[in-house]
């Protein structure tokens, strides 16, 4: 009786049991192998495939390409950039560039971030010695918008495939391939494949550039446990004229084509490596190449496996400012959101005492833009918060009257209406917007009669350089009465030297709107928000294309350079020459320091090449056919729409050569 | 005892080795088969890691006033041959002979030898006075 209670106990408690036993893995994180590597650890660099890269005796030459699938441009841009740019003030505290941060020095520390309830990995952490953190993140969030910031480490999300963890990483700046001469766009994309067999930790990396590379670049890195490592770290002693010498803090190195001609030096101890080999490109890498050298297979018959790029680069850089009749929203720090309306950026300061946009973007887009300020400033000066102050005495608790009854019943103070427009130039997509955008705002300009006079002080006050009202105002027609722009859209407040200031704080900061005279036009302007540290750059920076020179409105290409000389001065690095002073560009992405500083770079770059062709007597067709912009047209170029390369040249030549 | 002092030796070789791995390459940044000698009064002396510079005002060959900056061996190199942060004193006249920068028009350079005629101090000229 007894044996058959039990009996019947365990016939029933069995099948349940069985599956909850079974069903157990499911509990565990999804796409987890049953005995997840565990990674983390303090590891040692043991070898990579570079010569010259380990070891305080290791010093990579210049035009050592051998194994990289350089394309024309990637080979032109190595072979004109000098290392002495390390040395400028942009640059010097920059960690490594993420393709070489395994094979740096001083190791490399992996750590877990778990859920501290479920024990589940968030993400991984690696750091390198002149790296910033390198979050790896294992929980399924997704990557941010094209118009996102790029950093050093990029963004990146990893999954298991195996015992592998497959890691990929968008949203990198630009930097080095290898030191001493191949570069990468800041359009790569980077996937590591890591994986643990003991106490070795094998990295494999695949770069893909389309930029710059025929196809992806594959390296591997290997390392080895060592519990008793330690992963150094760097500060930097950066100063602005330390390392470079003279006297030109704005000195950008480089190598006009054809200069550089220490790219065969290494060669010289490497007899054994023929010259055309060692200049790189995709089909050097494979060994079917070997044919070609005895000229029996020419280099143009030579079929090859070759891979493709994933990225769809044209794409990429159309997305960092989307023409898709839309506006995005992203903030960006104190104050500032930056709005991505239809392509064009408009900067938005919000907070209790108004709203002050710069720029209004094309008159298509009025409407979605003011309710996309709208949609901001509901969501947080407008927004009932939960009441954080208790009791009787809270600041400026007047009995039992406080102030902060509002959030209880959800009625906060409502933000006053937009203030402020401050246009950057008269470009169209800047000031479409102007009439009805400003029509919608308020600013007291009557005082306290002239306010009863219809008309006066009722729109948002339009700040801009006097240049752009002399634009707007110009008659649209020769001899004609009607200008350009109706008069409600003109700036109703204009300066005329380096820089006008707000009178006095809005929303809790100072807003100073300097001059860049002769850039894009004779009319820009860029807009510092002094306590938000961010600064609205118009026309004079975009990330999608060459900055357009209008010279039959005074500008050149002198003044661009000229005015993104001078964000960078205003302009201060968090750390690591990333973050800190936000740049809001014309079109593109959200940007800091460091791109601005590579934006600078080219303009100056293709500046001396055509003031070089200029100099050797050069026709303008003559300089365009020596292709001066090649190794940037894949990034900034068009053959199409209203802005050609061959307008850009034509327009740089013009300005050096007319205004010299 | 040989055993600590080979490990010692290690590392202080690494740790010389990591001071001074910097973004750039020596080879790739400075034409190492030139020497470019440039007298003047040194400005600025940048004691530190990876690599420490000494910064010299020297006239050019129009007259013009000229700084130059000179590229030299990190805290650990240098502290072991005794040079400290005190060995250089501000407006000291000098003599540097390095080798020039690749990049026509930039006025850097990287140590080879370094000479103050008021004592006598020189740097370059003993076994190890390299930059590494």
């Amino acid at each position: 009786m007894h044996n058959s209670i039990q009996m019947r106990i365990v016939s029933r408690l069995l099948p349940p049991a069985i599956v909850f036993l079974t069903a157990v893995s499911a509990f565990g994180q999804p796409g987890r192998p049953a005995t997840p590597p565990d990674i983390a650890a303090e590891w040692v660099l043991q070898s990579n495939e570079d010569p010259g890269q380990i070891g305080g005796l290791g010093q990579p030459t210049l035009g050592y390409y051998l194994g990289v699938p350089f394309n024309d441009a990637g080979r032109m841009r190595a072979d004109t950039s000098a290392e002495s740019l390390w040395g400028t003030p942009e640059y010097q505290c920059r960690p490594h560039s993420a393709p070489h941060q395994w094979r740096g020095l001083g190791g490399a520390r992996i750590l877990k971030e778990e859920d501290p309830l479920t024990r589940d990995i968030i993400a991984y952490h690696i750091q390198f010695m002149r790296s910033l953190d390198w979050p790896i993140y294992m929980d399924g969030r997704p990557h941010p918008p094209a118009w996102a910031p790029h950093t050093w480490t990029g963004f990146s999300t990893g999954e298991w495939v195996g015992n592998t963890l497959k890691v990929t990483t968008t949203h990198l700046k630009d930097g080095y391939l290898r030191r001493g001469g191949p570069q990468t766009s800041d359009m790569y994309s980077m996937t590591d494949f890591i994986t643990r067999h003991g106490d070795t930790l094998t990295a494999v990396t695949v770069i893909d550039d389309p930029i710059y590379l025929e196809e992806p670049f594959i390296q591997s890195t290997t390392y080895q446990v060592d519990v008793a490592a330690t992963t150094n770290w760097e500060t930097c002693n950066a100063s602005a004229f330390g390392e470079n010498g003279g006297t030109n803090r704005h000195w950008v190195p480089h190598f006009l084509p054809g200069q550089n001609t220490a790219l065969n030096e290494w060669l010289k101890d490497e007899k054994w490596i023929p010259e055309i080999a060692s200049r790189g490109g995709a089909k050097t890498t494979y060994p079917e190449y070997k044919s070609t050298l005895n000229g029996s297979v020419k280099v143009a018959d030579l079929k090859v496996p070759m891979s493709k790029s994933a990225v769809n680069v044209s794409k990429a850089i159309a997305d960092q400012g989307p023409r898709d009749g839309e506006v995005h929203i992203l903030p960006v720090q104190g104050n500032v959101y930056m709005l991505i309306a239809d392509g064009v950026n408009i900067t938005a300061s919000v907070g209790r005492e108004g709203v002050l946009l710069v720029n209004t973007g094309t008159a298509a887009m009025t409407d979605k833009i003011m309710a996309a300020v709208r949609q901001i400033v509901n969501t947080t000066v407008n927004a009932p918060v939960p009441n954080q102050c208790f009791g009787v005495n809270c600041a400026g608790t007047v009995g039992w009257s406080s102030l902060f009854i509002n959030n209880v019943i959800g009625s906060p103070a409502q933000a006053k209406p937009l203030r402020y427009i401050i246009n950057t130039s008269a470009a169209p997509e800047n000031v479409a917007g102007n009439q009805k955008i400003a029509a919608s705002g308020f600013f007291p300009r009557g005082g306290g009669f002239g306010a009863a006079v219809s008309g006066v002080g009722r729109a948002a006050q339009i700040i801009a350089h006097e240049n752009v009202l002399f634009r707007m105002s110009a008659p649209a027609t020769p001899g004609g009465k009607e200008p350009v722009a109706p008069t409600a859209a003109h700036p109703t407040d204009t300066y005329f030297d380096e820089f006008h200031k707000l009178p006095e704080y809005f929303n809790g900061e100072a807003v100073i709107v300097y001059h860049e005279p002769e850039a894009n036009t004779d009319g820009d302007s860029i807009v510092f928000f002094r306590r938000s540290e961010v600064i609205s750059a118009g026309n004079i920076f975009s990330t999608v294309s060459y900055p357009v020179i209008e010279l039959d409105k005074s500008g050149s290409i002198q003044g661009v350079i000229k005015g993104l000389n001078h964000i960078l001065d205003l302009a201060v690095a968090e750390y690591r020459s990333q973050g800190g002073t936000w740049i809001v560009p014309g079109r593109g992405r959200l940007s800091d320091t460091a791109d601005v500083a590579s934006y600078r770079n080219m303009l100056t770059i293709i500046r001396d090449r055509v003031q070089d062709l200029i100099e050797k007597g050069m026709t303008l067709d003559q300089v365009k056919a020596a292709k001066p912009t090649m190794d940037f047209d894949g990034r900034y170029g068009s053959d199409t729409g209203s802005w050609t390369t061959s307008m850009f040249v034509e327009a740089v030549y013009k300005s050096l050569k007319e205004k010299k | 005892m040989m055993r600590r002092l080979f490990m010692g030796a290690l590392a202080l070789m690494l740790l010389a080795g990591v001071a001074a791995y910097a973004h750039h390459s020596y080879a790739a940044t400075y034409d190492t088969s030139k020497e470019v000698k440039v007298t003047g009064k040194l400005v600025q002396f940048s004691y530190k890691n990876p690599h420490s510079y000494v910064t010299v005002q020297s006239n050019d060959a129009k007259g013009a006033v000229q700084r130059w900056s000179v590229e030299w061996a990190g805290t650990s190199q240098l502290s072991a041959r005794g040079i400290t942060q005190d060995t250089l004193k501000i407006n000291d006249s000098i003599v540097i002979v390095g080798r020039p920068s690749r990049v026509p028009g930039e006025f850097k350079l990287l140590l080879v030898n370094l000479t103050r005629p008021s004592d006598g101090f020189q740097w370059g000229t003993s076994t190890g006075d390299r930059v590494e």
